[in-house]
């Protein structure tokens, strides 16, 4: 066709322009022909503001995330055709999961009531109504919604984001810079350029290891839509989601679940990146708020994932893969994160109970990444023991999927890369009714879910390592070692593997084996500097605890070039200390805690080195500020119990022993020494309770029986005071006080 | 061409109110003054970009239509921003384009004259207008590509290119293709609703 053939030509254009003057844009002009019944009611101040307040403006305010303001009734006016359009449609506000498939917190969902309001508002011809039933305008003035951070983060150099082309994903590494930890009760994320930060992740870094994968790009930030992060050899598995999208700036955990920072850790702030039409300075702030009180809950990440069955020809457009994992312990889920790239269209997540009950987690119709979020549960889903989670994505790889990034469709797999894709299911769950004193229940859901994975990868090495490390925690050193040999087997010299194999094995007892892996792990040349330093420390340990005097040695060189290894100073400490050497001891020791205020292990044997020179007011508030930073450790309550009781204070001993007694609820010396503060305190009915315990977790003690003769015999109960001798004297025959204690009952 | 001629010899023709319009000014640049011709001389082709400040999609087309326009500027292809917002004031507009570092010229559609023309109805969207002998013939008027399906439903890159196609096929006179969707974005606007 050529030009001008049926095309208008300009002046009929003109002509229409002519009459058009007046009545104009009739494409957004609201229509005047609604019935009077549906609408008489409803006005901006009565019915629109309230909608618009209590699910739109937080993003939609000046300043805010949204691109425009929607605070008054002239901004509501002016967008209404729009407002219209996208509740219609619910692209705003942004809500993926379908109504009725898991009830979340903070749903955004609009309901169907409030959209029709709205269309009905603006076919009206959008009424203000009486100004004075308006609610007031809620206020985003503050810089921090929470008020003053306890510290602020900053990002280690600003980025530029570029003005046009595709979203960007990119990392950037906040280090924490105190020398002590600290719970964190909240989080707010101040992203410095909020209307092209899309949404954000955070994950810890408990090793720097992103920031030794990447030593000259970290402080700009480092490319990359997924990342994988060295989770160090203690178990310590990831716990919460730090998910910060536009319209919830600050991430407030749960009474009793605040998340902990350590000296040396990062945070890294995984980015969504959408440019905006100009470039814009990404100069992000992280705040980060405080709490004392340690938490009482731990919670675990757990994943779902199907990764290794993404293999979808091109133009697929019904690609389904599925994963399952049947849960060893009770829970309950607190939250769930979907995610997939941008081949996802359908996602399910259900749980099959025992008693078969289908139990929905999520669903999904047509996900987009673009507005992923992690939602949490109104009410945690209490799933049993037994219970089989389910996951089922559905990918459509055609050209007809807008989202598709190739052109024409390729076959896309498993990656990093967003072009590539994935399919994960996150949950948060929470692990109940554990008894104080069980083993960890997080390691029996970690071994659970590893073999899962490995019986679709068996040669997995994240599966593989992670496997170990839970039997490992468990005590399963035998299980353990013989999975981290097949692992050492497919990968030879890394250093990590041999290192975690080596300490399965002196956790079994073959102390010989160990150490050889252990030499071989610290002088593997490929290692990193963490992955070495773990190996000469653990080398150095594994020496230490056989009394060699090489240890000293070995610690010297691991801290030679480990110098900021607070264990390796402590360690070093006490091992001097041990020897009598204990001006240098202490010299290590604080050097430890100068790097790492709240290293227990130091700690520790500075109070025992202050408590054995007769300094129990340094070693109590010593002791003290370490029960704050590790309030379940039954070593710091017993020591403090023993400051406590230098210093004559036997009821606060008492009151130490009772928490160290509930978190070591299987430690004799504790229920013995527990027995003799209650013996001074008065109470023999107690200290014989107490005595008895330990007597029945370590029944070879002939101390123990002696002491629980002299209380029966101090309660008068001669003849069960006789026994408890004469069992002494069995065990130990030469026992000179029981001889003498039964002497004196038979003189009396 | 010189749009205002055409506008003066049509208006004879018309009522007194009409006249009374024809008079009016096409658009207005962004120091106030009336520009009623769109073609600069030797252009071949006028292409009009409707924006709008405060839409996210229009933004983001900005380093699009900058490129566009280098890209044609020496084949005669003359490009136009026009906001038609009540709303965006030569000040604030002035202040964005700043911002957004915009180097084509900018229109404000002050009685959303062009916003007629061009059959807009939301910001971005672009009409395409072969010159021939004095007169404007539009060839296209729709999106600028396919990066944007509707709202929340958005192509990593587009795959089309529908703006640029029709701007090639205005320079070899040959027909635009048409789109095969209405362009996504922000409502224009209507005047008289700030």
């Amino acid at each position: 066709m050529s030009a001008g053939s049926d095309q208008p030509m300009i002046r009929s254009l003109l002509s229409l322009l002519l009459f058009a003057v007046i009545p104009t844009a009739a494409l957004a002009k609201p229509p005047k022909n609604t019935t009077a019944t549906e609408t008489k009611n409803l006005t901006w101040s009565h019915d629109i503001a309230p909608i618009l307040y209590g699910h739109c403006t937080t993003c939609h305010h000046p300043g805010g995330a949204g691109p425009f303001s929607l605070l008054t009734y002239a901004d509501a006016k002016r967008r209404a055709s729009q407002i219209v359009e996208v509740t219609q449609s619910h692209f705003m506000p942004p809500w993926l999961p379908e109504p009725g498939y898991g009830d979340f917190a903070d749903n955004r969902r609009l309901s169907n009531g409030d959209v029709a309001k709205l269309k009905q508002w603006f076919q009206a011809g959008m009424p203000q109504g009486d100004l004075s039933e308006a609610p007031t305008a809620p206020a985003y003035d503050a810089k921090w919604q929470l008020g003053k951070p306890d510290l602020v983060l900053k990002q280690g150099e600003p980025f530029t984001l570029p003005a046009g082309g595709t979203d960007v994903f990119r990392n950037f590494v906040f280090p924490y810079p105190l020398k002590t930890s600290h719970y964190i009760r909240a989080m707010e994320i101040r992203p410095g350029a909020p209307q092209v930060v899309h949404h954000a992740n955070i994950l810890i870094d408990r090793m720097e290891s992103f920031r030794e994968q990447h030593p000259d790009e970290w402080r700009a930030g480092v490319p990359g839509m997924e990342i994988l992060l060295d989770s160090g050899n203690t178990f310590d598995p990831d716990s919460h989601f730090l998910f910060w999208k536009p319209d919830t700036p600050a991430i407030i955990e749960p009474q009793g679940m605040p998340w902990r920072l350590d000296p040396g850790n990062d945070l890294i702030l995984n980015t969504h990146l959408k440019p905006s039409g100009k470039s814009e300075t990404i100069d992000s702030e992280i705040g980060l708020y405080f709490t004392d009180i340690p938490p009482d809950k731990q919670p675990m990440l757990l994943q779902l994932d199907a990764d290794d069955k993404l293999d979808i020809p091109a133009g697929d457009n019904h690609f389904v893969v599925e994963d399952s994992l049947r849960l060893p312990v009770d829970v309950e889920v607190l939250g769930i994160y979907p995610h997939a790239h941008y081949l996802g269209k359908d996602m399910q997540g259900w749980a099959i109970l025992p008693d078969g009950r289908k139990e929905w987690l999520i669903w999904i119709r047509d996900w987009d990444i673009d507005r992923q979020s992690v939602y949490r549960y109104k009410q945690p889903l209490e799933l049993p023991r037994g219970t089989v989670l389910h996951m089922k994505y559905l990918y459509d790889n055609s050209a007809s999927n807008p989202r598709n990034p190739h052109d024409p469709p390729i076959r896309v797999r498993e990656g990093n890369r967003s072009e590539d894709e994935m399919a994960h299911m996150w949950l948060q769950v929470l692990l109940v009714h554990t008894k104080p004193g069980d083993p960890d229940p997080r390691l029996q859901l970690e071994e659970a879910w590893m073999r899962d994975r490995l019986t679709r990868t068996p040669n997995d090495r994240v599966s593989l390592y992670n496997l170990g490390a839970a039997l490992a925690g468990q005590g399963k050193y035998k299980e353990a070692a013989a999975i981290y040999e097949q692992d050492s087997k497919l990968h030879p010299n890394d250093a990590r593997v041999l290192t975690a194999f080596g300490a399965a094995l002196d956790g079994e007892g073959n102390w010989q084996q160990a150490r050889a892996l252990l030499q071989q792990a610290a002088s593997a040349t490929e290692a990193s500097r963490a992955q070495h330093c773990d190996a000469a420390f653990d080398l150095a340990d594994l020496d230490a605890r056989r009394s060699q005097a090489n240890a000293e040695q070995e610690f010297r060189e691991e801290l030679a070039s480990c110098p900021d290894d607070a264990e390796g100073h402590a360690s070093l400490g006490s091992l001097l200390l041990a020897g009598g050497q204990t001006q240098e001891a202490e010299s290590e020791l604080q050097r430890s805690l100068a790097i790492n205020a709240n290293n227990l292990d130091a700690q520790l044997a500075l109070a025992d080195a202050q408590l054995s020179a007769g300094d129990a007011t340094h070693a109590m508030r010593l002791l003290q500020t370490a029960i704050q930073a590790h309030p379940s450790s039954a070593d710091a309550h017993t020591q403090l119990a023993r400051a406590y009781g230098i210093s004559g204070d036997l009821n606060n001993a008492e009151t130490e022993l009772n928490r160290a007694a509930v978190l070591k609820p299987d430690d004799a010396s504790i229920h013995s020494a527990l027995s003799q503060v209650m013996a001074q305190n008065g109470n023999l009915d107690g200290a014989i309770t107490e005595q008895q315990q330990a007597l029945k977790l370590f029944a070879q003690d002939a101390d123990g029986w002696n002491n629980l003769g002299v209380l029966e015999a101090r309660k008068g109960d001669s003849a069960s005071a006789r026994k408890d001798f004469e069992r002494a004297l069995a065990i130990q025959p030469d026992h000179a006080q029981a001889r003498a204690n039964l002497a004196h009952l038979a003189a009396q | 061409m010189r749009l205002r001629s055409y506008l003066l010899g049509l208006c004879c023709a018309l009522s007194a109110s009409a006249l009374m319009a024809s008079v009016q000014p096409v658009a207005f640049d962004l120091d106030g003054k009336p520009v009623n011709d769109l073609a600069a001389p030797g252009a071949h082709v006028v292409v009009l970009v409707f924006a709008a400040i405060d839409c996210p999609i229009s933004n983001r087309y900005i380093p699009t239509i900058e490129h566009l326009r280098t890209e044609w500027k020496s084949k005669g292809v003359r490009v136009w921003w026009v906001f038609p917002n009540p709303n965006d004031t030569a000040s604030t507009v002035k202040k964005h384009d700043e911002e957004f570092s915009m180097a084509t010229p900018v229109l404000l559609d002050t009685h959303q004259n062009l916003v007629h023309l061009a059959h807009a109805g939301v910001t971005p969207e672009a009409a395409v207008f072969s010159v021939h002998n004095g007169q404007l013939h539009e060839i296209y008027h729709g999106r600028i590509d396919n990066r944007y399906r509707a709202f929340g439903v958005e192509r990593p890159q587009p795959t089309t290119h529908e703006l640029a196609d029709a701007i090639e096929a205005a320079l070899t006179e040959h027909a635009a293709p048409k789109p095969e969707a209405n362009p996504v974005g922000c409502a224009i606007v209507p005047l008289g609703e700030k």
